[in-house]
């Protein structure tokens, strides 16, 4: 569950990310790392996978500092899932959310 | 570790990839290191916090499993789905196993009439080997006229095989779903 958990929370930030602009691998994997404890080996098969799934599409541009970069860029399908995604990640923080206050808020 | 034995790793755990996937994954990796790099980390402070290769080998291998089950339609494959299709719920015992055993029964005596039919001139042989006076036109031809006709079953059966097997698993996809309800895993 928990591993489930994470991967779909994960699924979410990329491609909520992703809804905005193009972004590369590192810069992805930073964004995310910087707000949540995650493997950042982890984000590259994620990738990978939504790829397969035709979610995004790559593409490589030149940069100056270094060497060229796979940019990944959302595709309608992957936009229709990510409001998918939302809808389930809303219900079930809802969800949540009032258990806590339940449970926890009785004083 | 460094950048070179991260990589090296990683790449001798994947192996049973193609050449040319392997290579993509070492370039995204790659390309994470030098700019990780030029961000002004250490290449053993950016392996660090990627993880270990062999927890990313598995989640890279993990999809790579499920298509291959997709892709592949072994036997032993196609037994297991059924055997997991069956154990999603008692109601599929009844809706699953009958068809399967069915379809299964009528695909075997398919190919046991069409191998016996292909074989009879050969037990005409035989018969003419053991009884040498019994020489019959009629039963040689009959003989003949039935190997014709199995070579035909057993080529049809080839087709129906192939047919069945792939039905099959469209079957089982559509249970798996039904008993899912739709539900994500």
């Amino acid at each position: 569950m928990n591993i489930q958990f994470k991967k779909g929370a994960l699924e979410l930030c990329v491609l909520a990310l992703l809804n905005k602009q193009d972004h590369y691998g590192y810069e992805l994997v930073k964004k995310i790392s910087d707000q949540i404890a995650i493997s950042e080996g982890s984000v590259y098969p994620l990738l990978r996978r939504l790829k397969k799934e035709e979610y995004f599409t790559t593409y490589l541009q030149e940069s100056q500092e270094g060497p060229s970069r796979k940019y990944y860029k959302l595709t309608d399908k992957g936009r229709e899932y990510l409001y998918d995604l939302l809808k389930e990640w809303q219900q079930f923080s809802e969800g949540v959310n009032h258990i806590i206050k339940e449970g926890v808020s009785n004083e | 570790m460094n950048k070179k034995e991260f990589l090296t790793s990683l790449d001798s755990r994947l192996q049973k990839l193609s050449k040319e996937e392997r290579l993509d994954i070492l370039q995204d990796f790659s390309e994470h290191f030098e700019i990780g790099k030029e961000d002004g980390k250490t290449e053993e402070a950016i392996a660090h916090s990627l993880g270990s290769p062999s927890q990313i080998e598995k989640e890279l291998l993990a999809s790579y499993y499920v298509e291959k089950v997709e892709s592949t339609s072994s036997a032993s494959n196609v037994l297991k789905a059924v055997w997991a299709v069956i154990g999603l719920s008692f109601f599929n015992l009844v809706i699953v196993l009958g068809p399967f055993i069915a379809l299964v029964s009528l695909i075997a005596a398919g190919w046991i009439a069409g191998t016996a039919f292909v074989l009879s001139p050969i037990l005409f042989l035989i018969n003419v080997a053991v009884f040498p006076g019994t020489f019959e036109f009629f039963d040689m031809f009959f003989s003949l006229t039935l190997c014709g006709l199995g070579l035909l079953v057993v080529i049809g059966m080839l087709f129906v095989t192939r047919y069945s097997t792939k039905g099959l698993i469209k079957y089982l996809n559509y249970n798996v779903n039904l008993v899912k309800g739709g539900m994500k895993s």
